[in-house]
């Protein structure tokens, strides 16, 4: 439970370390529509291999990625093997009133479950090698954009930092107050439907009267040092381009490139 | 209600929005019932996001959870602008149901089946369709026995907890 605290970060000292946040959050963007670009054998094999390079790059123990994976692996062999039996076309090997198994199928299972499992292994690259913070200041410079359609970028920022700051010291709380029902006979985990519906009243209310609390007491702090809405304001966390990003440019206009002239018109 | 009504929100509204959102991402990382039908708890937070906020900033807050969450525990599935329109989808229902409304039964079940033919059978299933390539038939099959069991579920909760959550509104 005490991870969540932390989120997935690993500490690590390799090259994707010392990316900045913005160029890999990005490319693990733009990574999952540069994957529809795949669509042969020769393809797939090409993005497996930089998926796999990036992953190297990280110089993590396999384990890290595994644990990314593992809970989704039965969702993605299951995925895998409905599209295995809804896919028709190509020589049909086997049929059974709507079950199919045909070789469109077979191929069409196995590109699927790669473009699954790389999906969420970039992923991973991402989220276990940038401290949450960075990722949401990442977040925000990709937002930035949308000022010009008159979205409120600085409010929006402001929310993503204090959700981001209040998500561990309200999972603390919430346990806590678990924990204080329980001892007062409090059941979260047995009875029937709408009594289990019913349990989650006592954990609800109290967390949201003190975040109702808190963000009076917050609000008031803010204004007191001198927060005004709309008011030009400086930063203080700044995220700077290093030469380390031209690898990861390098690494992304390589893969598009090759995707490009590799994949069947 | 005026857009400009809806559009209008204080620093004290903002800090709340952004501690409703931690309360969403961590109701997410619960979940209860039986191991063949777990229920997550994250819908309680999109509920909570329409009701308090309406529509729009409750939109908005679904797309900070889903983006700070992913920053906390990765998107499973990986990163997808999809599953942020997804998580923007749901409060925005809710709050075009609940916001400034007196608790209903009926505004209740319409909601929850909206969002769940909307957002979970339809938005969700695109998204699978789109990002995996994956046939729209088999993604639906797949979703079906889920959604069919879970949203009646979700009304149970979301009315003990629209009333609860109104006590104190109350209160304040």
């Amino acid at each position: 439970m005490s991870k969540i605290l932390i989120g997935r970060y690993v500490p690590g000292n390799s090259l994707v370390y010392k990316m900045d946040p913005r160029g890999k959050l990005l490319v693990t963007i733009l990574f999952i529509f540069i994957i529809f670009l795949a669509n042969n054998w020769v393809t797939y094999a090409i993005i497996t291999i930089f998926s796999f390079l990036a992953v190297a790059a990280t110089k993590l123990k396999a384990k890290v990625f595994w644990d990314g994976v593992k809970p989704l692996i039965w969702l993605i062999l299951f995925t895998s093997v409905l599209q295995l039996f809804f896919t028709t076309g190509g020589q049909i090997y086997w049929n059974w009133i709507i079950f199919t198994i045909s070789s469109y199928g077979i191929t069409n299972a196995i590109y699927i479950f790669i473009r699954f499992t790389l999906i969420i292994l970039i992923s991973t690259v991402m989220t276990v090698t940038t401290m949450p913070l960075e990722i949401a200041d990442a977040m925000e410079w990709i937002l930035t954009p949308l000022k010009y359609v008159k979205v409120p970028i600085d409010k929006i920022a402001l929310v993503m930092s204090i959700a981001l700051r209040f998500v561990p010291t309200l999972f603390d709380e919430t346990l806590k107050i678990m924990n204080a029902q329980r001892s007062r006979g409090a059941d979260f985990n047995n009875g029937g439907l709408i009594k289990r519906a019913k349990a989650i009243t006592p954990l609800l209310v109290p967390l949201f009267i003190n975040s109702l609390e808190t963000a009076v007491d917050l609000s008031t702090a803010m204004e007191s040092r001198g927060y005004r809405d709309g008011a030009n304001r400086t930063r203080y966390r700044i995220l700077k381009w290093s030469k380390y990003d031209l690898y990861e440019l390098a690494y992304f206009i390589i893969l598009v490139l090759l995707l490009l002239v590799f994949r069947t018109k | 209600m005026t857009i400009k009504k809806l559009l209008k929100i204080d620093l004290q509204g903002l800090v709340m929005l952004g501690i409703v959102i931690a309360m969403k991402i961590i109701l997410g990382r619960f979940s209860f019932g039986p191991a063949i039908v777990k229920v997550g708890l994250g819908f309680i937070g999109s509920v909570m996001l329409g009701y308090l906020f309406g529509p729009i900033w409750g939109a908005v807050g679904g797309c900070i959870s889903d983006l700070v969450s992913s920053a906390l525990f990765g998107n499973q599935g990986g990163f997808f602008i999809g599953f942020t329109l997804t998580a923007m989808a749901g409060p925005f229902i809710y709050g075009l149901f609940f916001y400034q409304k007196p608790v209903k039964i009926w505004r209740i079940i319409v909601a929850t089946l909206l969002v769940t033919l909307i957002v979970n059978i339809g938005m969700n299933t695109l998204w699978v369709h789109f990002l995996y390539g994956m046939n729209l038939k088999a993604a639906l099959i797949q979703r079906a026995p889920k959604e069919l069991i879970v949203p009646w579920i979700q009304m149970f909760i979301d009315y003990f907890v629209l009333q609860a959550i109104s006590r104190v509104k109350i209160k304040k």
